[in-house]
């Protein structure tokens, strides 16, 4: 393995991530090539995690960007901070200003609302991480509009003129494939898919994520979760409902699974209603056995 | 040295290549993007290249087997690329075209082209009531036309839904301030008008995939034409014919000939009329179309019986993907008509599951109430 790519390994274990091979070479790849890193997996599978544990690991600003259906540029971009604008101008009819001056003043920069893509674009401190969250959720007119940013690092705001990107920020988009994405931005980045962790992944993880939690447990309840994905359900529980359901576990002060605490508490695992009722008492006895033979 | 490195770029050629004759899409700028990465990474740790060129060339988690195999087959045997494996891969029966034939007992497969002679045809009598709740495996071909001509007149409307975008409105709406500034101007800055901000009208779209196994022939015409009648409200409409391959089948037909779309069809499809291996086709669909033609707004309609020939796994897996992409699954089973039957076979068992609605679909009745569903 390139030392490099060990060395990001080896960074991002440091700040908390259990990074396997696929996930630190998209990463080394991203900087390298200075392209947008597109990650892709299902819920709860550490998509998020990744450019959170990548701003500390640069020690940088993480920009955070939530897309959602409806999102505008103007959510996404700057908006000009109208009713300020409104009341400087009421105030200067009464001093009677120069309207010259005043159109100067009041599209200053102080009366630029920055959005999350300008934030990310105008830092002067030093390049930001960029997490353009479930892009997915957003309409198609608004990937062409990211496709364009990403690729110039450049804004323009008409009052003001074009503000270019003095760093270029590390961009991450996620999705969760609610729909495809343009092949246009797919082009524009670099592709990871992250795929559930497997076994001893996941027992690290819980190690790392979940303080107090004994090895004995951590094993069990990654060995009952690995089991149960491999079952028919609607929504397959992704690391994230391993964690919650291991610190529930911890509160209720249990150091080993059981059939009765399984039920109690398996709503952290499973979140779909079809899914819970499909748990019945065999299910979860035949889930125990397995865990328990991993002792 | 020279001649390596051009022999890595060239090999990178190759391997795109295949990737594309199999329908993965790679364009020119990912092979650029996989040679950048290639020299980024340690050549020598084939994982490592394994990984470096599965993510420059952003290839999709459906495409992964595939990538795998070809690797392989181009990277560790590094054999020439051979075209006949892709033409192997996508097997056709070309067949004559089959016909609907009225055999006493049930209709299968092409009715008279043109249906003008209905027979008694009294003034004053609808024999409309009658035939919207007779199963169409029981109908004569006069009844079947006659069933068709209902359909085509089929009253259909869609509920209208909203998104969550924003668009200009004359109407009511929130305000707007940005156009309402820019309005403000043509009256040196007094706010005559405000501008408008509306919720846009959501399109739906609908993927209809239907079984032409030999335990839905009676049925097949029907839905084509309940698939017609869909099309004239909701724009998008794409079909698919499925038993033991998969057929696009939306540019075939067309909404004035139902019999002649069905024999071109008949022509397309293999083994019309054979056995089904729904999971299989499913599956199939996923990889090809699931990117392009399903999102959240999508209704996906499956008319089959559930009688699957394939391993109830595939199935599974096919219809969770399905179900995470779509924003509707109704299956619709002829058989669900008949008030004994129960949907005990593995398939449909397993299939049921992940389905939002399952309803009968053996007479006209069944479909119009559909219509309300899918609404």
């Amino acid at each position: 393995m390139n030392e490099e790519i060990r060395f990001v390994q080896a960074e991002m274990e440091r700040c908390g991530y259990i990074a396997e091979p696929a996930i630190a070479t998209a990463v080394f790849l991203a900087r390298e090539m200075r392209r947008p890193l597109l990650v892709e997996g299902a819920a709860g599978v550490g998509k998020t995690e990744i450019a959170k544990v990548l701003a500390r690991m640069l020690g940088t600003e993480l920009v955070r960007l939530q897309c959602y259906e409806g999102l505008d540029t103007h959510t996404a971009l700057y908006e000009w901070n109208y009713q300020r604008q409104l009341l400087r101008l009421k105030i200067a009819e009464r001093e009677g200003h120069d309207p010259g001056r005043l159109e100067e003043l009041i599209f200053g920069r102080e009366y630029l609302l920055e959005r999350p893509l300008l934030r990310a674009i105008a830092r002067r401190e030093g390049p930001a991480v960029l997490l353009v969250d479930e892009v997915d959720r957003a309409d198609e007119g608004f990937e062409a509009f990211l496709l364009e940013v990403l690729s110039d690092f450049q804004i323009t705001i008409p009052e003001l003129g074009t503000i270019r990107a003095e760093h270029v920020p590390f961009v991450l988009l996620t999705s969760n494939r609610s729909r495809e994405i343009s092949d246009a931005l797919r082009r524009r980045c670099l592709y990871l898919f992250v795929e559930h962790p497997t076994l001893e992944k996941e027992i690290r993880i819980l190690e790392n994520k979940v303080p107090g939690v004994s090895d004995k447990l951590a094993r069990a309840v990654a060995r009952f979760v690995q089991r149960l994905r491999t079952r028919e359900l609607r929504k397959l529980p992704g690391v994230a409902e391993t964690i919650d359901w291991t610190q529930a576990l911890l509160r209720l002060h249990r150091n080993a699974l059981d059939a009765e605490t399984v039920h109690a508490t398996l709503g952290c695992l499973l979140k779909d209603e079809h899914d819970l009722k499909a748990a019945s008492n065999e299910t979860v006895t035949e889930l125990l056995a397995y865990a328990a033979a991993g002792d | 040295m020279k001649d390596g490195a051009h022999g890595l770029v060239a090999q990178l050629a190759r391997f795109a290549g295949a990737l594309r004759a199999r329908e993965v899409r790679v364009g020119l700028g990912d092979e650029v993007d996989a040679a950048t990465a290639l020299t980024l990474v340690d050549l020598l740790d084939r994982d490592e290249v394994h990984r470096a060129l599965r993510i420059a060339f952003k290839v999709p988690r459906e495409a992964w087997d595939l990538f795998d195999r070809l690797f392989e087959e181009y990277w560790d045997g590094n054999a020439a690329p051979r075209r006949e494996a892709v033409r192997q891969a996508l097997p056709r029966d070309h067949r004559g075209p089959a016909q609907w034939r009225w055999d006493g007992e049930r209709v299968r497969l092409v009715v008279p082209e043109r249906a003008g002679d209905r027979a008694g045809d009294v003034p004053g009598y609808s024999p409309e009531p009658l035939l919207r709740r007779k199963s169409f495996e029981r109908c004569s071909p006069e009844e079947i036309a006659e069933l068709e001509r209902l359909l085509a007149r089929l009253e259909v409307r869609l509920a209208v839904r909203r998104t969550r975008r924003l668009v200009p409105t004359h109407a009511r709406g929130v305000v707007d301030l940005r156009r309402s500034f820019r309005h403000a101007l043509a009256s040196d800055g007094d706010f005559l008008k405000l501008a408008r901000r509306r919720r846009a009208i959501e399109e739906p779209s609908l993927v209809v995939l239907y079984d032409t196994s030999g335990s839905m022939d009676a049925y097949t015409r029907m839905l084509l034409g309940f698939a017609f009648a869909l099309r004239r409200i909701i724009a998008r409409v794409e079909i698919f014919a499925f038993n033991t391959s998969l057929v696009r089948v939306t540019r075939m037909v067309s909404p004035a000939q139902v019999a002649r779309s069905l024999e071109r069809i008949s022509a397309a499809v293999p083994d019309w009329s054979g056995g089904t291996r729904i999971g299989g086709c499913l599956e199939d669909f996923n990889t090809a179309f699931l990117g392009t033609l399903v999102n959240r707004h999508t209704t996906v309609l499956v008319f089959s019986d559930g009688l699957d020939h394939g391993d109830a796994r595939v199935l599974a897996r096919a219809m969770r993907a399905l179900r995470e992409r779509a924003g509707r699954i109704l299956w619709l089973n002829p058989l669900l008509g008949d008030p004994r039957y129960k949907p005990e076979a593995e398939g449909m068992r397993v299939a049921l599951q992940f389905v939002d609605h399952f309803g009968p679909a053996h007479d006209l009745e069944s479909l119009e109430r559909l219509l309300r569903v899918v609404g």
